[in-house]
């Protein structure tokens, strides 16, 4: 009837609790155990992950092209964008942190606003790819998103660490507002998508 | 402590239903088509989870309290406490800055251990309170967003770019951050969602 596959708790009307993981009838639209609202899937789950991956995107600009922090040493200010300061750390032979800073405000956002996207695009679009690796590729997606913050910690620390007077003083720059807001935007977006979708499509060819 | 044994639960992830018999101490379910885990309740788990709240609260204080980092560098000397580094930035004119960093490290952290002493205590006792089903919400709501083991790697990449310009010191603060994080990790993996909401139920009935 419903056009879930044979074996989910949606093909028998029942939904699971996301809050407290009770099986419950969809029809109660309340869960008994915790009162949370229960849905079979989240709601628009494909549009307002779609949705929050854009503002994502837009925001990485700025947070990549305007300066994450300024250093003002004797006088003389200097600021730095994130992919600026992984430079520096190269440049100063700490391949081991320039690494930790590039894979945690580079690759990791970028990685999951594409891998979130390619998830959207596949389950709207029916794609036959492995459930498994799609599901991996979400989970993978979910757990890393936080450790994007550890550039915007750093700023934060010098920040209040080093202010020196006119010796030596550093300010955050607009990019570490916008960097800390492609964090959350990104781990919302996570949060948004409804991995159950993955498996809706499951035929009998597969697995 | 266990739940009816044949009880069906379905996978968050893939959404099979399960029968999950009764689970001894120790035991995992996992899902058998996704593999995502379903369950793994600890014979103790409420126990170690309280024990490791308890030390995490103690130590999270003393990460307030006391110098966390200190700089010198050319005969001047600079230090940082974790409330300071709030007041600072908001000070500055970063609140929003401040909130984006001092929530995730310290505020829902605090917020986190309140709600599982809130939860735990009388879900030992078996004594039911009118707080225990939105205390349980509101705790899983702010688990995704505490990040203190994320802050334990942002101090130490910050002691390296630090460290080309002046000494840094570790302060008593800094330790007890790190026990913190290590405390505040075990108490939370010791906890198990559907162990916790089934005691929920079964108390606030």
């Amino acid at each position: 009837m419903s056009g879930f596959p044979a074996g989910t708790a949606a093909a028998q009307g029942l939904a699971c609790c996301h809050m407290c993981l009770k099986v419950a009838p969809e029809e109660l639209d309340r869960c008994p155990r915790c009162r949370a609202r229960l849905h079979l899937r989240e709601p628009n789950s494909l549009q307002r992950t779609l949705a929050l991956v854009a503002t994502a995107s837009l925001l990485y600009i700025p947070a990549n092209v305007l300066p994450i922090m300024t250093t003002e040493q004797l006088g003389r200010a200097m600021d730095s964008t994130i992919i600026g300061g992984v430079v520096v750390l190269i440049h100063h032979g700490d391949y081991p942190i320039a690494a930790v800073i590039f894979i945690a405000s580079v690759l990791v956002p970028l990685s999951k606003l594409f891998a979130l996207s390619w998830l959207c695009w596949s389950v709207s679009r029916g794609q036959p790819s492995s459930h498994h690796e799609r599901s991996r590729l979400y989970r993978a997606a979910e757990l890393v998103g936080k450790w994007s913050m550890t550039d915007v910690f750093v700023v934060s620390i010098l920040v209040a660490l080093i202010n020196l007077g006119g010796l030596l003083v550093i300010t955050p720059g607009a990019a570490a507002l916008a960097f800390g807001g492609v964090v959350v935007v990104t781990m919302l977006a996570a949060h948004a998508f409804d991995p159950r979708l993955i498996w809706d499509q499951l035929g009998e060819s597969d697995d | 402590m266990n739940a009816p044994s044949g009880e069906r639960i379905a996978c968050i992830e893939c959404d099979l239903l399960v029968r999950v018999g009764e689970l001894r101490g120790g035991q995992r379910a996992g899902c058998p088509r996704c593999g995502n885990l379903l369950t793994a309740p600890a014979a103790d788990g409420f126990t170690r989870t309280l024990a490791f709240a308890l030390a995490a609260c103690f130590l999270l204080v003393l990460a307030n309290s006391f110098p966390f980092l200190a700089l010198k560098a050319k005969g001047l000397e600079q230090v940082m406490t974790l409330p300071r580094t709030a007041m600072q930035l908001y000070s500055d004119g970063y609140a929003t800055l401040a909130v984006l960093v001092l929530g995730p490290i310290v505020g829902i952290p605090a917020l986190m251990l309140a709600t599982l002493m809130a939860l735990i205590l009388p879900i030992r006792r078996r004594v039911p309170a009118p707080w225990l089903v939105p205390a349980g919400r509101f705790l899983f709501l702010l688990s995704p967003w505490s990040m203190v083991e994320v802050f334990v790697i942002g101090v130490l990449v910050s002691l390296v770019k630090i460290g080309a310009m002046a000494t840094v010191v570790l302060g008593i603060s800094f330790w007890a951050y790190v026990g913190f994080a290590v405390c505040f990790t075990a108490s939370l993996s010791s906890l198990d969602r559907l162990q916790m909401w089934r005691e929920i139920e079964v108390c606030a009935s």
